[in-house]
């Protein structure tokens, strides 16, 4: 065993020499395949398991938090809500439509293998300038992908991201969510139970399906790397995966299974370790037993990441029953081994053992790092000169840039109603399904301001949390909890490493102070081509819960001449960084001023007055403020004929970004009782303007409301093409 | 012995792949390649045994009744 | 005499649980799910063959699906004139066995198109008569194969017949085109000769609840049980 080999498998000497030392013997070539999969970054964390470990990952409507294959919230009466995000951005990077659509599968098994039916997906999507023809290749095919996995399998798209950024030229991301519901007395866990129950394999046979991908997963590239690296992204099939989602429930309702763990980055190997770890056991796998497509060596085997696979553990008195249920789903099915005490994951093949090793060693025992960071420098206040800036300017720079434009394009091809029970599509602040048969809305958002995040990466996740939050809460969702993809540049680098450390800091500050505990996630390192590292982008995606969807709040305008109220505070020129970027101002990462402090406690009590004023039907309708400021929430809630007239003195408020901002729309008779809340509540606000027909006016400025509408809908299409 | 049977859609029916395929190669310089269509290709293995006429019948019988919808597509047997 | 339902369900149908509910809520009577591999169907009044991905869509959308044990049921049921609905797949399905004129084929687009679109009835039958003349419906499409194509001659002989129950048109706020995926003549759905047999693209089952975009959805319901 050569160093050569050791660094090929991702794996630094000192890591092999621990492992060597610790079992007083030479590995096996098997077993250095498991320590490449295992003690990777996807796998174990070693970078940021240190920094994770201070997240709040607790209270009282967690039922399952971080270490399971999703995080589950107690949404009353029995019911439970799993959820997760995961990256799949490597992947997606060198094949688009395999990449993303196998990121989806992936995520719907963690959901699936935990008793919880897929009820919702969302996806955030990250893209490079869509000026050059890999960009629109990516585009293309990441759109394709994650809609052919999830229309085909029948889960709807409820929301998400997609966002353009040079940052992301060479290292595109795709983070996909899912959302389940189980009854809270059938939740399944991986952990198994009884000594001497059988190891089964269930799913789709098993071929060369991403060797190393988990390996791949932490790799940086280099430029040449693309085609070489081709062979290991994983083709997936989402029709199998239907089958096989159908026939776990059908079999978990049945009670015939006591554990299942589904087998995703590094299949069968961490889904067999991850059992035995869980449920302080050994596992013996015979692997001459594993269903395959092709022959495969034992090394092969282990390492191969074929979609569509679980493990479970069974009695063995339900063999035969699960054998019938599985058939008429068409789905292969193989004892291949069995729980037993040893506290070792021991794997044969050829009558040969090929894998030996105690448990601990690859799971508890694997490396974590204390790694270099260093703090952001202190910045030096500046002034921005925006005089030349006008509102027409204003809004011609917005309407030009794919990130304000309408994503139909993206989301249209997506099915978002399948399953009957979708009360907000994509386009609204926040994707929101029923749960079936009750009267219970779960809302969904995902979020991320790597800006913001790379001014300042502590105060800058604060902010992104808090727009999650703005999001659910413009819907009169109650935020419960989060799940958190972390997508970074390499750690090695002690700013990417201060980056990880500050944003986990800030996730941590804010999540307690809004008491939304992160119950899941997912860590993505390495995000970088040569030396252009991406700009830090922790993804946050929140879910809330109201508990009769009568009481949601509506995003779009209803009736002429509703009053427009705007609440918050704008954080004006000088501190709006996307204003800034996105009005040519300056893109210099330098330039920009330290972010404002911002207002926590005006966030919690204005969403808290909305939440009472939605009670007493105050509200007609109502959208948060995010980038792109008042404009982008007004034209947002356009619809049909219903457009809007205002007047702001402070024009460049209108485009600038705001804390704890929201524009509501209220009946006039209303406006009495609402300004008294707010009052009560020492809630400032300034009534604005209101609905109007066919108009669009700012400020005493009229623009053709329908061309303003023809812009924002079809720009997207004609700056993509 | 591997059997490879050529669907089309038929020759008036649209087919929007074939177009964009199209405008991408001469997106791509191949200025004077015309009239592209995409078909499928199924691959079969049947036994050696089976003479010509056993095999064709066998063959037109698969596509008539599952392979090949004859309202929009039309099939070769290649080789 | 109560009215009896049944959906069928096919591996990889997954809007069979959304026609479930959509008869359970807006029919009195009882509600039977059929596996595709039962090789009987109970007497029903209606049949819905649902949306989906059938067999994955592979080969042809709906193809393998036709073949299936239960299809020959679910002929003899249609022969004997009571209803039978195919939605989206269903619709692919009914054009597989031969009981609707005609293919679906890629959208013209050649993307997957999941969305909300206008249409309203062309001939009176049985599934639409709830409806009003030139009265626009909202119901929401998915699909990958929605292009309704058929050679001259059958266009010709749905129209002479009036066999063509809906075609796409525009919303009052619409700004783009009525036709979304290229099928011919804008056709959105159509029925057999009798009239008891109805293919849609568009999914009623997915606009009739209160907290749906659209009620319209309720309407072809409705008529049948008018």
């Amino acid at each position: 065993m050569n160093d050569e080999l050791i660094l090929q498998h991702g794996l630094t000497l000192d890591e092999f020499q621990v492992i060597k030392d610790y079992l007083k013997r030479d590995l096996t070539i098997e077993e250095l395949g498991i320590f490449s999969a295992m003690w990777n970054e996807h796998c174990c964390y070693k970078t940021s398991k240190k920094w994770l470990k201070k997240l709040p990952t607790n209270n009282e409507i967690v039922i399952q938090g971080p270490g399971e294959n999703a995080g589950i919230i107690d949404v009353k009466d029995n019911d439970g809500i799993a959820f997760k995000i995961e990256s799949h951005n490597h992947p997606s990077y060198i094949e688009p439509f395999n990449g993303s659509a196998t990121g989806v599968g992936g995520i719907l098994r963690d959901i699936f293998t935990m008793g919880a039916r897929p009820i919702a997906t969302l996806d955030s999507i990250r893209f490079g300038e869509i000026s050059s023809d890999k960009t629109k290749y990516l585009l293309n095919g990441v759109v394709h992908g994650i809609g052919h996995y999830g229309n085909c399998i029948g889960i709807p798209n409820i929301g998400g991201e997609c966002e353009f950024d040079k940052t992301y030229d060479f290292n595109n991301l795709v983070n996909a969510m899912a959302i389940g519901h189980v009854k809270n007395d059938s939740i399944f866990y991986s952990k198994p139970k009884t000594i001497g129950g059988l190891i089964v394999y269930i799913g789709s046979k098993t071929g060369k399906d991403g060797i190393h991908g988990a390996s791949m997963a932490s790799d940086v590239f280099s430029e040449d790397d693309e085609d070489e690296k081709r062979p290991s992204v994983q083709v997936g099939d989402p029709f199998m995966e239907k089958l096989l989602m159908e026939g776990c429930l059908e079999l978990m309702s049945s009670g015939l299974i006591e554990s299942m763990q589904d087998m995703g980055a590094a299949g069968i190997t961490s889904s067999s370790v991850e059992m035995a770890s869980k449920g302080n056991v050994g596992v013996h796998i015979n692997l001459d037993k594993v269903p395959l497509r092709q022959p495969l060596t034992p090394y092969e085997i282990l390492l191969s990441e074929s979609q569509e696979r679980m493990l479970a553990v069974i009695d063995k008195d339900n063999n035969e029953k699960i054998r019938e249920i599985l058939k008429k789903w068409q789905i292969d099915y193989e004892v291949i081994g069995e729980i037993t005490n040893t506290k070792r994951v021991v794997f044969s093949s050829n009558e040969k053992i090929v894998v030996d090793l105690p448990v601990n060693i690859i799971v508890d025992d694997a490396p974590e790092y204390d790694r270099e960071f260093s703090l952001p420098k202190k910045r030096k206040k500046r002034n921005f000169d925006t005089s030349k800036l006008d509102i027409e300017k204003m809004i011609s720079n917005y309407m030009n840039n794919l990130n304000y434009l309408d994503k139909s394009w993206v989301y249209n091809q997506y099915d978002s109603t399948v399953m009957g029970d979708t009360i907000k599509e994509p386009g609204q602040s926040a994707g929101i399904v029923k749960i079936h048969n009750t009267e219970k809305a779960i809302g969904a958002t995902t979020d991320c301001n790597p800006l913001y995040i790379r001014i300042n990466p502590e105060k800058g996740m604060i902010y992104t949390v808090l727009e999650a939050y703005r999001n659910l809460v413009a819907s009169n969702i109650k935020p419960m909890a989060i799940t958190n993809n972390l997508n970074f540049a390499s750690p090695l680098d002690p700013n990417i490493m201060g980056e990880i450390v500050l944003s986990i800091s800030g996730l941590s500050d804010i999540a307690k102070k809004l008491d939304t505990p992160i119950v899941s996630g997912n860590v993505s390192l390495y995000n970088q081509t040569n030396d252009r590292p991406i700009n830090p982008t922790p993804v946050i995606g929140m879910v809330g819960c109201n508990s009769n969807w009568k009481n949601l709040l509506q995003n779009k305008f209803i009736l002429e001449n509703d009053e427009l109220i705007l609440l918050g505070k704008s954080l004006g020129t000088d501190f709006s960084p996307y204003f800034l970027q996105d009005q040519k101002i300056t893109n210099s990462i330098c330039d920009f001023n330290e972010l404002l402090a911002p207002e926590i406690n005006l966030e919690i009590k204005t969403a808290k007055f909305i939440q009472e004023a939605a009670e007493k039907n105050l509200i007609q309708s109502s959208n948060d403020i995010s980038r792109g400021g008042i404009f982008m929430s007004l034209i947002k809630m356009t619809q049909k004929n219903l457009g809007f007239s205002i007047e702001i003195n402070e024009e460049k408020d209108i485009f600038c970004e705001y804390s704890a901002g929201y524009i509501l729309a209220i009946n006039p008779k209303n406006k009495e009782e609402v300004f008294s809340m707010l009052n009560q509540n020492q809630i400032n606000y300034l009534s604005i303007g209101h609905v109007k027909l066919n108009t669009f006016e700012i400020n005493s400025k009229k623009f053709e409301y329908s061309d303003m509408l023809e812009k924002y809908n079809n720009n997207f299409k004609k700056i993509i093409n | 012995m591997r059997i490879k049977i050529l669907i089309r859609l038929k020759n008036q029916i649209l087919e929007p792949q074939g177009k964009v395929i199209e405008q991408s190669l001469k997106s791509l310089g191949f200025e004077d390649f015309s009239n592209i269509r995409q078909g499928k290709l199924i691959e079969i293995d049947l036994p050696d045994s089976l003479n010509e006429e056993e095999r064709s019948l066998k063959i037109d019988t698969a596509c008539k009744k599952l392979l090949v919808n004859e309202i929009i597509e039309e099939y070769e047997v290649l080789g | 005499m109560s009215f009896k339902s049944a959906v069928i369900t096919f591996p990889g149908s997954n809007c069979d649980r959304d026609a479930l509910t959509y008869l359970r809520d807006l029919t009195q009577g009882e509600v039977l799910n059929i596996w595709h591999e039962e090789s009987s169907l109970p007497k029903v009044d209606l049949v819905i063959l649902p949306g989906g991905f059938s067999f994955g869509d592979y080969l042809r959308s709906g193809a393998m699906a036709s073949k299936s044990n239960i299809i020959h049921d679910v002929i003899d049921h249609a022969n004997n004139g009571r209803y039978l609905l195919g939605i989206c797949n269903g619709f692919q399905i009914l054009t597989e066995i031969g009981l609707l004129k005609g293919a679906l084929i890629q959208n013209e687009s050649i993307k997957f198109l999941g969305k909300d679109c206008h249409i309203k009835k062309k001939f009176d039958n049985k599934f639409n008569c709830n409806i009003k003349d030139n009265e626009v419906l909202q119901i929401p499409v998915a699909h990958n194969e929605g292009n309704f194509y058929c050679d001259q001659e059958t266009l010709s002989y749905l129209q002479d017949e009036g066999l063509i129950a809906f075609e796409y048109c525009r919303g009052e706020y619409q700004i783009d085109d009525a036709n979304i995926n290229g099928s011919l003549d804008n056709i959105a759905g159509i029925t057999n000769k009798n009239k008891n047999i109805l293919g849609m693209m568009p999914h009623p089952e997915r606009a009739y609840q209160d907290f749906h975009a659209s009620k319209d959805g309720k309407k072809i319901i409705e008529s049948i049980l008018s």
